[in-house]
């Protein structure tokens, strides 16, 4: 067993499989940097005074919610080159590009969602004592209700980042060559190695140790907002 | 009032979204068609193609921008990675020569095998080269080559089994793997097989192997490669030739270019030329597959 871990035949696909994953924590980051303050611009427009801004984004966020992440990545990457506007770079770093502004722009619309419930869950009270103490709307958002909100919405959005890791594995429908990918190349042939059906099921040791991470750090944070209460 | 403000940006920047998302929709009805035909840069929609094509010449548009995009899969021994991550094989070797003689770089982009035709006409690649059969699929949405190599779709079956398959003329009753839109799903579906559709035709041999499907459906020059002994699949074999047993002629490997591309003769010519030369015997065979080659 050990002499496996050692293996010539190992150490290939272990160096292919993290190249793979590279990319899979690209994508990852990528979509959380983007997504997280635009789901928050996303949910201002669905919480609007003004009607057409609401109805706008409330529509805007059921198509991204109501329509299969796969098939808005399929979309974005071959709907403009297909009509002649050629918005993305050939090769990889264009595939690189057209999926990470699919999945900002899908995930931006779930956390908006959630957002939206951490916001309008802090009680009306919390606001009116702001309004007393003479604060302005922009102080009562930003001092009271953003600081209670974010200790909402830690649980959902735990959720949504742990499925965020999984779901990067979609980008392999438009090619871009994540660790599931390369997990599949050996079973077709990749570096001499044909036929081996391990290394594809090996690749849910990366997700699980990612995952992993991220849950215990997220719990840390919970942690750390349990003085709000 | 600041939230006044990010209101308002946010509705612009809706009204923009959307009103993109709008004219790409509209686009592939007719109202919007004439704005985007007159665009330099427009790829062959329906009718259009050759008129477009005439406008604006597709070598030329490669030499531009001096790099031939090569789209394929991992394909052996047509394309393949050798063990320090470089592409090599019959169709990766040729078509790094066809660029050298078009004075440009050779770029390989493994594709989704099913999307081969979006990525041609979207120009993320510039031609599809990795032991495609020519089947009708392929002769309605793109331009080819003329035919290099021959090739059959073949029957693979655990060794142990192999004499129950032999001299079968139909597949009812089993329950057969093939790579969903590949020529072998056409056979195996013609011969009356159910069948499980699968991405590619290594989890084809992986079906069988585990024993979730009777047999598989591959390419002859696959299963050269990648069954029998010394190779992962050692307990497989093949046995029916799928072509005979439908009284078809074999099948026959062909480039893909854009309708209506000068791409198409420029490899023609380029082709004529390997060959008479000797330059696709010899790739052919360093690779094993002289004998299917068409030389003539």
């Amino acid at each position: 067993m050990l002499s496996f871990f050692s293996s010539a035949e190992f150490q290939t696909v272990l160096s292919t499989l993290n190249t793979g994953f590279v990319k899979t924590l690209q994508l990852f980051f990528v979509t959380l940097v983007g997504a997280v303050p635009l789901g928050l611009v996303i949910s201002f427009g669905s919480m609007s005074r003004i009607p057409p801004l609401r109805w706008l984004t409330k529509t805007l966020v059921w198509i991204i919610r109501g329509t299969p992440l796969v098939l808005q990545i399929i979309a974005l990457y071959y709907v403009p080159g297909l009509k002649g506007v050629h918005i993305w770079s050939g090769g990889e770093s264009g595939r690189f590009t057209a999926v990470a502004v699919a999945f900002v722009i899908n995930y931006a619309c779930y956390f908006s969602e959630i957002y939206r419930g951490g916001i309008q869950g802090v009680p009306a009270g919390q606001q009116e004592a702001g309004l007393v103490l003479g604060m302005t709307k922009r102080q009562i958002f930003f001092k009271i209700t953003l600081l209670q909100m974010i200790k909402r919405i830690v649980p959902p959005m735990s959720n949504e980042i742990i499925t965020l890791v999984k779901d990067t594995s979609l980008a392999r429908v438009v090619a871009l060559q994540e660790v599931i990918w390369m997990g599949e190349s050996f079973m077709k042939g990749n570096q001499g190695y044909a036929g081996l059906v391990w290394p594809l099921f090996f690749t849910a040791v990366y997700y699980l140790a990612f995952s992993g991470v991220a849950t215990l750090l997220l719990g840390k944070l919970e942690q750390k907002l349990e003085y709000f209460r | 009032m600041k939230k006044k403000l990010w209101a308002l940006l946010l509705a612009l920047s809706l009204t923009l979204s959307l009103a993109a998302c709008g004219g790409n929709s509209s686009n592939s009805g007719s109202s919007t068609a004439p704005p985007a035909e007159s665009n330099q840069n427009t790829t062959s929609d329906d009718g259009a193609d050759i008129s477009d094509a005439a406008a604006e010449s597709d070598l030329a548009y490669v030499q531009g921008k001096g790099v031939l995009v090569v789209g394929m899969t991992d394909f052996a021994p047509m394309d393949y990675r050798d063990a320090d991550g470089k592409w090599i094989g019959f169709d990766a070797d040729m078509a790094t020569a066809f660029a050298e003689s078009l004075g440009v770089k050779v770029e390989f982009q493994e594709i989704t095998w099913d999307y081969k035709v979006m990525e041609l006409d979207a120009k993320s690649i510039d031609c599809v080269w990795n032991g495609m059969t020519l089947n009708d699929e392929v002769k309605a949405a793109m331009d080819t080559g003329a035919p290099y190599s021959l090739n059959a779709q073949v029957l693979v079956v655990p060794t142990e089994k192999a004499a129950d398959f032999e001299n079968l003329t139909t597949l009812e009753g089993l329950n057969v793997a093939v790579e969903s839109g590949s020529a072998g799903e056409d056979a195996a579906e013609a011969l009356g097989a159910s069948t499980t559709a699968v991405a590619k035709q290594a989890d084809a041999l992986m079906e069988v192997s585990a024993g979730t499907a009777d047999a598989a459906v591959i390419d002859l020059l696959m299963a050269g490669a990648m069954i029998g002994e010394g190779t992962n699949y050692a307990n497989l074999t093949h046995t029916v030739n799928l072509n005979a047993a439908q009284g078809l002629e074999s099948e026959e490997y062909g480039v893909g270019f854009r309708k209506g591309s000068d791409l198409v003769s420029a490899w023609n010519e380029f082709w004529a030329a390997a060959i008479a030369d000797g330059t696709v015997l010899e790739t052919g065979t360093t690779y094993g597959v002289q004998e299917s080659l068409i030389l003539e």
